[in-house]
């Protein structure tokens, strides 16, 4: 208005002017908005992402059978995370329902990451649904435990996960872990899934 | 000024909070969204302590099985545990974390051996890696065949136990599991998914269970020898 002397055709291609053509950038933005929403799954993943599953061949897509439930334990390799620190080797993290737990059992005789497993199961136990097993007579929890170990952790990480599962070890304040007494119904789960990776690719 | 922004008759709608709104709404599904790849896994079933009870009393034979044995490569018989604790030492020292490279592989009592490379197995998908996985695919295929009983269905065979060294990577033991799989699978018929009525089925394959719950050197030399002397 200042400058007054241009005609009106000036005034449209000037930048400074009032009205910005909002409608190409507004398009843009709800297309975008559009292909996030639809395309990205807002996973509530119990699964961290950096680690590096072994490559196996007879392996299949997960699937989860109706009325079973599936718990997460994953164990740290010799992994960086994407925020670059890299957490001890043997590191057993179990994450569910927007909560996450970490325990070490790196180092000579510490237990402690499967003594916490362990208690943790216990309440995955008491609320799972359970079916009779035919042939030994015992409840089991329609739960089917996913080892998402790192191909380079230790075996004996995962020997005693499946201990700790199979609820046949307990801790002793001396000795550290040892088998079972036999006494009382163990709270264990049988069904166990590992998460591997094809070797030649998605397909 | 206010009663322009108040007037909804007004040509000129107030698009900023409506983009501001927007720009949130993506900047928090950009944020929030992972592209995750499908994962696969394998199936086990885990024997429990009141597994199968035996109907009646029989005969007492001794437990039959087969054994995969799983061990750093390159270790020389010994005698005895204290030439394991001696070739242990040097290997472990270099570091706590110390990954072994490289491990073997042998079935039962055969002589025939197999080294599997973790640098191969770490890589990214591709034909060295599927080559790698074949290999060992085939040489377990090979070496379980003298262990067939003849005239024994699937689940009437011995069952296979996967014994490996509790310091080594885990994915050795994995790809051992694997390669049985797959032998079973093709003898058997049975395709995957491997359902828990379906393992029941099929050959018994199982982990070892830990051998040693302290890991010291003596300790893991001891567990060693076991492992290489296993038949």
């Amino acid at each position: 208005m200042s400058g007054g002397g241009g005609g009106g055709r000036k005034k449209k291609i000037l930048p400074s002017e009032d009205h910005l053509d909002l409608v190409p950038l507004i398009d843009c933005v709800f297309l975008l908005l559009l292909f996030f929403m639809l395309c990205g799954r807002l996973s509530n993943d119990q699964r961290t992402e950096q680690i590096t599953v072994p490559p196996t061949k007879t392996a299949t897509k997960l699937n989860t059978e109706k009325d079973w439930s599936r718990v997460i334990i994953n164990v740290f390799g010799n992994t960086k995370t994407t925020s670059g620190n890299t957490p001890p080797r043997n590191t057993i993290r179990l994450m569910a329902g927007g909560w996450s737990k970490e325990w070490r059992s790196e180092g000579v005789n510490n237990f402690t990451g499967y003594i916490k497993l362990r208690e943790e199961m216990n309440t995955v136990w008491d609320k799972a649904k359970k079916y009779k097993d035919p042939k030994s007579g015992m409840d089991l929890p329609q739960v089917v435990c996913e080892i998402r170990a790192d191909a380079d952790t230790e075996y004996r990480v995962v020997q005693e996960i499946q201990m700790v599962l199979t609820d046949s070890v307990m801790v002793d304040p001396a000795e550290g872990l040892k088998p079972r007494a036999p006494t009382g119904a163990p709270k264990a789960f049988v069904y166990i899934d590992y998460t591997t990776r094809a070797p030649q690719g998605p397909g | 000024m206010a009663s322009m922004n108040d007037d909804p008759g007004d040509g000129n709608l107030d698009l900023v909070p409506m983009i501001d709104c927007i720009m949130l709404l993506l900047l928090f599904f950009m944020m929030t969204t992972k592209f995750t790849p499908e994962e696969k896994s394998i199936a086990n079933i885990l024997p429990t302590d009141k597994g199968l009870v035996a109907t009646q009393p029989s005969k007492v034979t001794p437990p039959q099985q087969v054994n995969i044995l799983i061990y750093p490569a390159g270790f020389q018989r010994g005698f005895g545990e204290r030439d394991y604790v001696n070739q242990l030492g040097a290997l472990i020292k270099q570091s706590p974390n110390a990954i072994i490279q490289e491990a073997e592989i042998r079935v039962g009592n055969r002589p025939e051996t197999l080294k599997i490379d973790v640098k191969i197995l770490r890589q990214t998908p591709g034909p060295t890696l599927t080559k790698h996985v074949a290999e060992i695919h085939q040489f377990i295929s090979q070496q379980l065949g003298p262990y067939e009983k003849g005239g024994a269905d699937r689940k009437g065979q011995d069952p296979i136990v996967i014994q490996c060294f509790s310091s080594l990577s885990w994915q050795f033991a994995l790809i051992a599991y694997d390669a049985v799989r797959s032998y079973e699978g093709g003898l058997s018929g049975i395709k995957p998914p491997f359902t828990p009525e379906k393992l029941l089925n099929m050959r018994e394959v199982t982990f070892s269970p830990p051998r040693i719950r302290n890991y010291s050197e003596k300790e893991l030399g001891g567990e060693l020898f076991e492992i290489l002397h296993s038949k």
